[in-house]
């Protein structure tokens, strides 16, 4: 839920809340404002009444004929309490409506005889009254508490607006493009605060990274070194005459494994600078032109290994990238399709216009399809290769956002390039059945 | 011959002027660029070897500086940065080859004798060693004036054996060599074993000496027994 609809949520809430209670209290206290003030004349006509009555000694029912203001019933018992004033309602003498009366009660006695007497006062006007004061009231209210939420609406997104800004800055910061965060200044001291706190923490951010990088690069750089130091070692020392077949072995562990670290070290370099997107320059490729010269290129051992392949190019494939990079993911994806190849199998390349397919026959997978792509997965029967060629695939895949995807069935393999977001027909079954 | 080898790792360096002081090349080793220029202003030499990083600079100010003085020299480059935007800038400032670190010493030997004939043009064009010889211009190889046809991996395989005459090479080395980065995705030990065994079947079919040798373990050697 967003900030602003929240603090609108709470202040509907407590203003409908507000609005009963000042609605049910003033309506309360009108009402009892006029029934005291009708109460007070009420007694008023009993003193009237009994002024009268001690005067005359009779009661005339003539005198006040109107609306039976005062009503007298001769009553036996006069010990019954009775309320003093009470609410009745009496039919309309001509229309026969009911009539909302406040009535005042007492006993008196005439002529020796006992009476109660109910003096009443029609509630019509005080009922209209209270009904026009109560509804004036509510609209006023109602308009004030509009007014209000309005008026707390424009004050709350008035005073949101930094923050929305800086998390609007904070959402589009790219560690990578080295950058500071672009911040307003804001006039509220919290808004700046927190503006403050973002901007040293991605500063930091970017100075880390940004030594991570150099890190990384000048430690590849700085270790390759060494590497051809023991290289150039071990060269000279094989050159020597008489050694035994201990010592060749020892040697030949030495050479391969320092071979190995420094491939390991280019793969790790050359996946550290696509990350970090160090390669700028692109040009217009066409993929089907590069597998096949890559196929030339694999050539010896395409035909050493006796492989089939099949190139089919149902459409050119052209596509914006950099060269290095494209040329190494074709490299890696041709080289994997004859790698894991078995002997005298097949590699079948179908080219489309956004989409490239190469499948290949080969063992049975003995890792987990999804982690085919992660770094340092590896099938285990091939312990001589690095792991890395799968993953740079799927960073220069990523880099420049085509999918890469992995499919198989049984023995067969296959990789589809494609631009992303396309959805990817399940042709391995057509191929599996031709 | 005069070499000239720019590398700031004493060690390296010293292997570098070892296995080519084998071949009678002449090596002057420098650590830093001033003293390189220093070098390049005093004498003159047919080859330089330059590495790129060096302490007191770029190897690419060696480069610029040695071809405007001569334009005779050849000049090698050896880096550990593999990035093709410096071997691009290298070869457009004036340097021949780029060779990336870890390099094989062999290869090295291999380029700088294949440089040093390229920019001996008005010379020979032939390599001849005993009955073998080799025509690098129109790649024809006779054995006692015969020729003998090779594919062309065999050729380049004979090529580098030939400038390393009597080194062991490692099966590794020799990949590389013929295939460079791709050598490690295959089985190409296997692939440089059968182009051996081609290459001295037909080098002995037109009644060459028997002169590549394998050494255990390790890999072959071309040369006298």
């Amino acid at each position: 839920m967003k900030l602003l609809a929240k603090t609108n949520r709470y202040y509907i809430f407590f203003s409908v809340i507000t609005y009963l209670i000042i609605a049910g209290t003033f309506y309360l206290v009108v009402q009892y404002v006029i029934y005291r003030d009708i109460e007070k004349r009420l007694q008023v006509e009993r003193k009237d009444f009994e002024t009268y009555v001690a005067k005359t000694g009779s009661w005339d029912t003539s005198c006040y004929f109107i609306e039976d203001k005062i009503d007298l019933t001769q009553v036996r018992d006069t010990l019954k309490k009775l309320p003093l004033f009470e609410d009745t309602e009496l039919p309309n003498r001509y229309t026969g409506e009911p009539v909302r009366y406040r009535e005042i009660k007492f006993y008196t006695t005439l002529h020796n005889a006992f009476y109660l007497v109910r003096i009443r006062k029609s509630l019509i006007e005080s009922d209209e009254l209270l009904t026009f004061i109560t509804a004036t009231m509510l609209v006023f209210l109602s308009a004030a508490l509009l007014l209000l939420f309005w008026f707390q609406k424009s004050i709350s997104q008035t005073i949101w607006k930094p923050f929305y800004q800086t998390l609007a800055a904070v959402k589009t910061f790219d560690l990578k493009k080295d950058e500071t965060l672009a911040l307003n200044r804001s006039e509220i001291f919290e808004f700046r605060e927190l503006n403050e706190v973002f901007l040293k923490m991605s500063d930091k951010m970017r100075r880390d990274y940004r030594n991570l990088k150099e890190f990384t690069e000048n430690a590849s750089h700085e270790i390759q070194t060494p590497l051809a130091l023991i290289n150039a070692r071990v060269e000279e020392l094989i050159q020597e005459e008489d050694l035994s077949k201990k010592q060749v072995y020892w040697i030949q562990e030495i050479h391969k494994s320092s071979i190995r670290l420094s491939k390991l070290n280019q793969a790790l370099l050359l996946l550290s600078k696509i990350e970090n997107e160090q390669f700028h320059e692109t040009k217009i490729i066409n993929l089907g032109n590069m597998v096949k010269s890559k196929i030339a290129e694999y050539d010896d051992i395409i035909e050493h290994r006796h492989l089939k392949i099949i190139i089919k190019e149902k459409q050119e494939y052209y596509i914006s990238m950099n060269p290095d990079l494209a040329d190494i993911l074709i490299s890696n994806l041709v080289g994997n399709a004859i790698k894991h190849n078995q002997p005298a199998g097949l590699i079948k390349i179908s080219v489309y216009q956004n989409r490239l397919e190469i499948l290949n026959t080969g063992k049975l997978l003995s890792t987990e399809p999804g982690e085919l792509f992660n770094r340092f997965k590896k099938d285990k029967s091939s312990a001589g290769s690095l792991g890395l060629g799968l993953a740079i695939v799927r960073e220069i895949s990523a880099y420049y956002k085509l999918g890469i995807t992995y499919q198989n069935k049984g023995k067969l393999h296959r990789f589809t390039l494609s631009q992303s977001n396309k959805k990817i027909p399940d042709e391995t079954k057509i191929l599996l059945s031709a | 011959m005069k070499i000239l080898v720019v590398e700031d790792e004493k060690g390296l360096a010293e292997s570098i002027v070892s296995h080519l002081s084998k071949e009678k090349f002449l090596c002057e080793v420098v650590y830093t660029l001033e003293d390189a220029v220093e070098k390049i202003n005093l004498y003159s030499f047919d080859c330089a070897i330059i590495d790129l990083n060096l302490p007191d600079g770029e190897g690419f100010s060696v480069v610029e500086a040695l071809r405007k003085i001569s334009t005779a020299t050849g000049i090698i480059i050896i880096s550990a940065r593999n990035a093709l935007d410096d071997k691009i800038k290298g070869l457009e400032i004036g340097s021949d080859d780029y060779l990336t670190k870890p390099f094989h010493l062999s290869e090295l030997m291999a380029r700088v004798k294949s440089l040093l004939r390229r920019r001996n043009f008005g010379g020979n064009d032939e390599i001849i060693f005993n009955e073998i010889k080799i025509n690098f211009k129109s790649r024809q190889v006779f054995v006692n004036d015969q020729e003998t046809l090779l594919a062309k991996k065999e050729y380049d395989l004979l090529l580098y054996f030939i400038s390393n005459i009597n080194v062991a090479l490692t099966k590794a080395a020799i990949a590389e060599h013929l295939w460079g980065d791709n050598a490690d995705n295959f089985d190409s030990f296997d692939m440089v074993y059968s182009h051996i065994k081609n290459l001295r079947r037909k080098l002995l079919e037109k009644g060459s000496q028997d002169y590549l040798i394998s050494i255990y373990g390790i890999g072959y050697k071309f040369g006298n027994k």
